[in-house]
């Protein structure tokens, strides 16, 4: 089985994010793995470690600056093996480059360089757009099965059994046959950390370099950003010093009883 | 008024002052069993030079302050026993200062006082190294300075003090002192980076802290061993030191915190160990290392000295979810413990460290005072560094006799402690439940030496008066 793992450069989940004029911030702002990109990747690198699943090898696929390679070298500190960094300025963050574009890019590499691909893993949603449609797009451009919001990936015969998390509650599906692309969900697993020695040795992994422009793919924009901006400021609250004041409140000020 | 000239200080005027009564309750107790003492007002600095203005305008108007952290003492670190005190709270001093790519140069990284343990190790993870310190709480990186903190993993990596390079305070002067470098060692002028640690925010406010880090480790497997009594559990630890096996993580649960334990891990659904049908004394045991094999010998080593002991069901995992699950709950004993008594809040902590020849001794005798004394009291500890805590939970409600025998059992530990050459307290502070021990401990000469360093350092007697030494 050949895995291609989707792996994308957000700005950390613990930065507390700042409007500008053109958007969020991103100068000089810690940037990350996207969470549920690390835990494709251990998704993938689990199958690999499953001596059943006979994982020929796990490659790890990013869209961005130059710095995605930092992101990649991450991806490959966890296990995965080499790495293709398609080079791209344009913003990833549903600013200028958007799902689509990137889909149809994923679907380049797997037709034009990476043939033989038995599996995509991706995360079921950036952090930075919260868009959830890479995966489904790809699968779609494909004509491969998906299941996405993968909460458990068991093998299956010649094909997959996948655990999906709903709000109603987890779904049973049954992928028969690869190849197929999952998204995959906060609760199927938890993402190793690198040990030094495997960050030493993703330092001498090969990453594949590409431009965005040389793939046949239109990168402009399907949808336009009107405006960005900050939710407005939680009003503060007040303390009422007795009930008969918070009795007052709620039926005079806040409307809330008769 | 103090607040009033705080107020008009047009310097401090982005510093946050909040009196709300429920925000004063929580920052006038830790996690102890000291009653809240609520301190007047809470400040909230952004940075050194705020803390310099606010120390000397309290200098200059004697009103006492406290630095917060988390609020996870348990020895009354931040009661405010005297009611003017300002708290100080450092919760706004959270940078990390890790490079934008990501990368360590070296095995160190400064950090704002206010950031957590867990917090620095999130920011950690992508750079394949962890901050070891684990005292069982998510303690301020400031706060685990100021109480001389350690946890399980001590043993191996040692105590704050081994794992920080330096740091930057404030004096009640509003002087910002700069103590240690970022070099490895050094012998330059006097050890200003030892003597802030355990000092409890006697001697001023600690703003930034350079910590060391260790990279994390490749290989781990967890082990149990389950032993007939404490005494061959402490000697079976103390050949493993012998062998000079390198164990990460060494610790010794009697009885009673085996059958906390299994409660806790019964309720909380996960993780499966096999322990066998009753609750016996039983060790547990972390090793690490660059390869398995190396990882393996020393579990293979281990398990024979175990042996020799009358140990019985080794058992090891390596699988991450399950070890993790092990220290999870080993981590949660407090709670588990106080669970043992049903409406339990509160407990009284003890906390004595003795020579590893003595450890044996001093924890069995311990545990036949709760017997004795008819109390609840699970005892379970550091055994690699001679460190053990008994937890006697109180429920509200207990009658004068059950909290004096709980207060015995403490007090006669510490005396056959301090008698032994070992410390009243290991790793939790003095705070002033403690303060009555350090004659004895230290004697004359001692506690002179430290009455003369407060006086020459804060003679207004302003940070965090009534704790570790009076002058």
């Amino acid at each position: 089985m050949k895995i291609l793992v989707g792996v994308k450069r957000v700005v950390d989940y613990a930065v507390k994010v700042r409007v500008g004029a053109n958007g969020v911030e991103l100068k000089n702002v810690k940037m990350s793995l996207n969470p549920f990109c690390e835990i494709a990747v251990e998704a993938a690198v689990r199958l690999k470690e499953n001596k059943a699943a006979s994982v020929s090898e796990v490659v790890a696929l990013s869209i961005g600056p130059k710095q995605c390679q930092e992101t990649l070298r991450t991806a490959m500190a966890m296990g995965c093996d080499r790495a293709i960094h398609i080079h791209t300025d344009l913003r990833g963050d549903y600013m200028e480059l958007q799902s689509d574009s990137v889909a149809k890019l994923f679907q380049k590499v797997i037709e034009e360089k990476e043939k033989d691909v038995d599996l995509v893993l991706v995360g079921k949603q950036a952090i930075d757009s919260d868009c959830g449609q890479v995966g489904p797009m790809l699968a779609g451009y494909l004509n491969w099965p998906q299941a996405t919001f993968a909460a458990k990936i068991d093998l299956d015969g010649d094909g997959l059994m996948v655990e999906r998390e709903t709000d109603q509650g987890t779904e049973t599906i049954k992928i028969a046959k690869l190849p197929a692309v999952v998204s995959c969900d906060l609760r199927l697993n938890e993402p190793r950390y690198a040990t030094l020695p495997n960050i030493m040795k993703a330092k001498k992994k090969k990453i594949d370099q590409f431009q965005a422009d040389e793939f046949d793919v239109d990168l402009t924009a399907k949808n336009k950003v009107l405006e960005v901006f900050e939710p407005p400021a939680r009003k503060e609250g007040i303390t009422v010093d007795n009930v008969n004041q918070l009795i007052d409140k709620l039926k005079n000020e806040a409307g809330l009883l008769q | 008024s103090f607040l009033d000239s705080l107020r008009s200080n047009a310097d401090l005027a982005h510093v946050q002052i909040n009196q709300n009564k429920y925000d004063l309750d929580s920052h006038g107790r830790g996690e102890g069993h000291h009653p809240c003492a609520p301190p007047s007002a809470i400040l909230v600095p952004t940075s050194a030079h705020d803390v310099s203005q606010i120390l000397s305008m309290c200098n200059k108007h004697k009103v006492p302050i406290i630095p917060f952290g988390a609020g996870t003492s348990v020895e009354g670190h931040v009661s405010a026993l005297n009611k003017e005190s300002i708290s100080l709270d450092m919760k706004k001093f959270k940078k990390v200062d890790l490079p934008i790519d990501g990368i360590l140069e070296d095995a160190c990284i400064e950090v704002g006082a206010g950031v957590t343990r867990h917090e620095l190790n999130d920011h950690l993870r992508h750079t394949g190294m962890k901050f070891m310190v684990d005292p069982g709480a998510d303690a301020s990186i400031g706060g685990m300075v100021a109480c001389g903190a350690s946890g399980t993993t001590a043993v191996k990596y040692g105590t704050m003090r081994e794992n920080i390079l330096g740091l930057e305070c404030v004096l009640p002067d509003g002087t910002i002192a700069k103590c240690g470098t970022k070099a490895l060692k050094s012998s330059a002028g006097y050890d200003l980076t030892s003597l802030m640690t355990g000092s409890e925010g006697t001697l001023g406010v600690i703003t930034k802290v350079t910590v060391k880090l260790h990279p994390i480790p490749g290989h781990v497997i967890a082990a149990i061993c389950e032993f007939d009594s404490l005494h061959e559990a402490a000697e079976a630890v103390a050949t493993m030191r012998m062998c000079s096996i390198p164990v990460e993580r060494c610790e010794l649960l009697d009885e009673s915190s085996m059958d906390a334990f299994r409660r806790y891990a019964a309720s909380s659904g996960d993780g499966k160990f096999e322990l066998g049908a009753e609750n016996k004394p039983t060790l547990f045991l972390e090793f690490t290392g660059s390869s398995e094999a190396a990882v393996r010998e020393q579990v293979t080593l281990t398990e024979s000295i175990c042996d020799d002991f009358g140990g019985s069901n080794f058992e090891f995992k390596a699988d991450e979810s399950e070890r993790k699950t092990l220290w999870k709950a080993r981590h949660n004993l407090y709670y588990a413990s106080l669970a043992l008594r049903k409406g339990a809040t509160d407990a009284v902590l003890t906390d004595a460290c003795v020579p590893l020849s003595k450890f044996a001794d001093i924890i069995t005798a311990t545990v036949k005072d709760v017997k004795d004394f008819n109390l609840v009291g699970p005892c379970f500890g550091h055994a690699g560094d001679g460190n053990f805590h008994c937890i006697l939970p109180i429920v509200e409600g207990d009658d004068d006799d059950y909290i004096a025998k709980i207060h015995k059992v403490n007090d006669n530990l510490i005396r056959r402690t301090i008698d032994v050459g070992g410390t009243c307290t290991g790793e939790h502070g003095i705070g002033y439940g403690k303060l009555k021990y350090l004659d004895s401990q230290y004697g004359e000469g001692g506690i002179k030496f430290m009455k003369e360093l407060k006086k020459g350092i804060d003679p207004n007697n302003i940070m965090n008066p009534g704790k570790v030494v009076i002058i």
